[in-house]
């Protein structure tokens, strides 16, 4: 029994083939920055239309947030990979479509916009409206008020919030998988049907991720404390 | 004396609701003017027109030579060069303070000088420390707004507007949101501003600064100017009953 426990997680086995593994892991980072990027810049368009005086443009972006927040990524990804391409190809009338890399930061980025967009229309309306007028009466523009007043008083309302959607992006990085993008899960499992032993990589794979968001929770927490003591955030 | 404000027939509708109903008004420079009247008489929104905080509907505002027309048509866009260059030489003080949180006090009041007058940082900062020793706050340049009472913030406040050297300030109900005890603090530095002869329009529901340190007083009613004196006048003599209630009232 207890030989058999202690089997389940060797790590010699993760260590033989962590050039492998690390590669993959590689190919998660890329992909959790570039569709972290893209949501973010998506979520505050979407975000700041959400605020927008127009009815159309607020309705518009409400449709958006909805329709992504509330649609399961893996459905996303698979949509973005296999039906995309063929509704621009009936369309241009030729064959086209997307790497499955891209077709994951596409997926990813989209999907975790809908999330953040709501985030980001919180953590605008948390910035009381005198300051912003207060800086448009000392002759601000609209836009060095947005950057210089509000944008810094939103992000640090939205960081908390944010953490946690950027974390289960993180998280969610392992589905891309599935359409054959060759991450770390994919590694594991190419290695584990030529090695037959699926447990400790399995399991070393969710250590790794555990320790990562751990360590990086950690950081942000740090940045967020020293706002804190501040005075203010 | 030439006039440093000048309304034309101001007025101003939130939809079907008009706000000001035609406020034509001439203040000299150098004066310091009083607006008193009930909650809802558009004192407030009277300010808030003179720098776009609100748009006008219609009439005209003169501020210094710069003249912006207000018509149904117009478009505040067109017309930003000249609003921003009014907006410079308005300072305006509101009752929730405003400063910027996430900005130390030295900052807040650096802030529009290096963003809209483009003033190199350390010339900024000199000329903020300046207006800080001014209202008695330079040991707190490093601090953070929340560190600071309600009567320092607005001392700030206050700071931040003067900075930009503006030709007249304007105070929207400056002392409203302070504690009584913290109200004397602010007065005062508004009384020395008036000393200095600095324009100064200020509405108000001190009575006591109203006639005391005011060379003019209107009363509003309606969205329109009901009564238009000195502080003798309008406190001593008002021609209308109804400003007569409404200081009878408020001075109780």
């Amino acid at each position: 029994m207890f030989t058999y426990l202690a089997s389940t997680f060797d790590p010699g086995l993760l260590w033989e083939y962590r050039e492998t593994l690390l590669q993959g892991l590689q190919q998660n980072l890329i992909i959790f920055f570039q569709s972290a990027v893209l949501a973010v810049l998506l979520a505050f368009v979407v975000g700041n239309a959400r605020a927008s005086r127009s009815r159309p443009v607020r309705w518009m972006a409400i449709c958006y947030s909805e329709f992504f927040r509330n649609t399961p990524e893996y459905v996303l990804l698979v949509w973005i990979y296999f039906v995309v391409p063929l509704i621009i190809s009936k369309m241009i009338g030729s064959r086209a479509g997307f790497s499955p890399h891209v077709a994951a930061v596409l997926g990813l980025g989209v999907a975790y916009s809908g999330f953040l967009s709501e985030t980001v229309r919180a953590g605008l309306r948390s910035v009381p409206l005198g300051h912003a007028e207060a800086a448009t009466a000392l002759g601000l523009s609209p836009f060095a008020t947005f950057r210089r007043i509000v944008l810094p008083q939103a992000i640090r309302r939205m960081l908390p919030e944010a953490t946690n959607q950027m974390i289960s992006l993180f998280k969610s990085t392992t589905i891309v998988s599935l359409i054959s993008v060759h991450d770390i899960l994919y590694q594991v499992s190419v290695i584990s049907s030529s090695e037959m032993r699926p447990i400790p990589l399995y399991t070393g794979v969710a250590l790794l991720y555990c320790l990562i968001i751990i360590l990086a929770t950690y950081l942000l927490n740090r940045l967020t404390d020293r706002w804190r003591r501040r005075g203010w955030a | 004396m030439s006039a440093i404000i000048e309304t034309r027939d101001l007025r101003k509708s939130f939809g079907a609701v008009e706000v000001l109903r035609g406020i034509s008004l001439s203040v000299a420079q150098g004066t310091v003017v009083s607006l008193i009247g009930a909650s809802g008489s558009g004192k407030s929104t009277f300010l808030r027109c003179l720098n776009y905080l609100e748009q006008p509907t219609s009439g005209a505002i003169i501020i210094d030579g710069d003249v912006l027309e207000a018509t149904p048509a117009s478009n505040a866009r067109q017309d930003r060069k000249t609003i921003t260059r009014i907006r410079t030489k308005l300072g305006m003080v509101f009752q929730q303070f405003n400063l910027w949180p996430h900005m130390t006090v030295l900052q807040n009041v650096t802030e529009a000088l290096t963003q809209v007058k483009r003033t190199p940082a350390k010339e900024a900062a000199e000329i903020a420390r300046h207006f800080l020793q001014k209202v008695n706050l330079i040991a707190k340049q490093d601090a953070y707004p929340s560190r600071l009472s309600g009567g320092q913030q607005q001392r700030v406040a206050i700071a931040r507007a003067l900075a930009m050297q503006p030709k007249v300030m304007l105070f929207d109900e400056a002392t409203s949101s302070l504690d009584p005890e913290l109200t004397g603090e602010v007065l005062q530095v508004m009384r020395d501003l008036a000393q200095d002869g600095m324009t100064m329009l200020v509405v108000t529901h001190e009575m006591g600064f109203a006639r005391d340190a005011s060379d003019r007083v209107l009363f509003l009613h309606e969205g329109r100017i009901e009564e238009d004196g000195t502080a003798a006048q309008v406190f001593g003599a008002p021609n209308s009953e109804r400003c007569q209630r409404f200081i009878a009232s408020s001075l109780k």
